[in-house]
């Protein structure tokens, strides 16, 4: 049945080839694959943009939250919970009318994933780690982004240890929302800086 | 025995592996120093890109200590601690003319990438 | 090193493709090996470092015509054999031995 194809289609290669690590490293007692069924639920339930997101809504609605956060990020951040793995030393750069943050690793894909997740394709894609740095408006203006020659670019290349969020501008026409409602306005990439955070709905 | 287990996920997760170095090292450069980056070409790890090689910037922020890549790579532990800057380098600086206007590229140096300009 | 994965600055890479509501892992051979990452870091068979060199070892053509998890992937199999964790022919016969079992 060529609907049931697909489904039943054998493993690819690297399929195979993940396959075999890890049952050799299994038999040799390296490995426990309950661990990694474990981080696997863990990065696809639990830590992802969201987080960042909650972070964006404090900031935006408590002041004193916001100069601790961006004074130092790691431990502002850590008061909502999110460190951990690739989030163990934060640096959050505002966006204000004057100047326009946004994020590259452009020798790896080094991605903030305690706040953020795990990176999607377009920001470990060679086009994106090769382009920002040098053409960062026309890298803006693909994601639809068009901001005019008096706001200065920031592009922060992230190839150290130190991780970045971006605070992106609290949106006008906010001023009823409660932290919750500002959260769902924040996109995973008004944090990385290709995007501006949502403005509310009606 | 594998070393880690479920159990210890949750807590590997959130507890990360700093590459901050708890140690006294004294920093080369302040806060407002114009530096260049050294021109390195090690067939080793290095965190330098090409592009930051030899131009020059000013120094934005000291981050602290922490391992130094290029030695660690070849350790194998966290090594050789050294100061980390976030280091400003305009557009113009890195790209010349084809520069974007009113763009610029922050990036963390270490200590051993730079000298004074 | 002066490798491909130095990309800051090139040009003509095409146009930046997005995906709408990406799942975290496309393959559930990715999750696998992103896992990986965490148990051999545990049992010390590389640190960050070691890893991110690896990765820019590989040949510049397969490097870019490879998935980022496919060059995770690539690190575990080049570090554990150098590090004699593991030998080539030994994840070879087990490759066999598992497609074998597939066709059967």
């Amino acid at each position: 049945m060529a609907h049931d194809h697909a489904h039943n289609a054998p493993p690819s290669e690297t399929a195979m080839r993940v396959k075999a690590l890890e049952t050799l490293l299994t038999e040799k007692g390296l490995l426990d694959p309950a661990a990694i069924d474990a981080l696997v639920e863990t990065y696809e339930t639990k830590i992802g943009p969201r987080n960042g997101a909650k972070v964006v809504a404090r900031a935006w609605t408590d002041p004193d939250y916001k100069a601790r956060l961006l004074e130092d990020g790691s431990a502002a951040i850590a008061e909502l919970g999110f460190s951990g793995v690739q989030g163990e030393d934060m640096i959050v750069v505002e966006n204000t009318d004057e100047v326009h943050n946004m994020v590259v690793c452009t020798l790896c894909s080094c991605y903030p994933w305690p706040t953020l997740g795990l990176p999607p394709i377009w920001f470990k894609s060679a086009p994106y780690r090769a382009r920002s740095v040098i053409d960062p408006r026309g890298v803006l203006a693909e994601f639809g982004v068009e901001l005019s020659d008096d706001v200065e670019i920031r592009v922060w290349d992230s190839n150290a240890e130190l991780r970045y969020l971006v605070l992106p501008q609290r949106p006008a026409g906010t001023d009823e929302l409660s932290e919750d409602e500002l959260a769902a306005l924040v996109t995973r990439d008004s944090m990385i800086g290709t995007a501006l955070a949502e403005a509310p709905a009606g | 025995m594998p070393t880690l287990t479920p159990d210890m996920v949750p807590g590997l997760v959130a507890g990360g592996a700093s590459c901050r170095m708890d140690v006294d090292v004294a920093p080369k450069f302040k806060v407002g120093d114009a530096v260049t980056a050294r021109d390195i070409n090690p067939l080793s790890h290095t965190r330098l890109p090409r592009y930051i090689r030899g131009r020059t910037g000013r120094i934005a922020r000291d981050h602290g200590v922490f391992a130094f890549p290029d030695t660690s790579a070849a350790s194998g532990t966290h090594s050789d601690p050294q100061h980390v800057y976030s280091v400003r380098f305009e557009g113009s600086e890195l790209w010349g003319d084809h520069a974007n206007a009113n763009a610029c590229v922050y990036i963390d140096l270490f200590d051993n990438y730079l000298e004074l300009a | 090193m002066n490798g491909i994965h130095d990309m800051g600055g090139m040009q003509c890479m095409g146009p930046i493709i997005r995906e709408e509501n990406e799942p975290r892992f496309h393959e559930e051979w990715e999750g696998r090996v992103f896992g990986m990452f965490f148990t051999n870091f545990a049992e010390g068979h590389f640190n960050v470092d070691m890893f991110r060199h690896a990765i820019e070892r590989m040949g510049p053509a397969e490097y870019l015509e490879t998935s980022y998890y496919e060059h995770w992937l690539h690190v575990y199999e080049t570090v554990l054999v150098e590090r004699g964790i593991l030998t080539q022919a030994e994840i070879d016969e087990k490759i066999a031995s598992l497609r074998q079992a597939g066709e059967s």
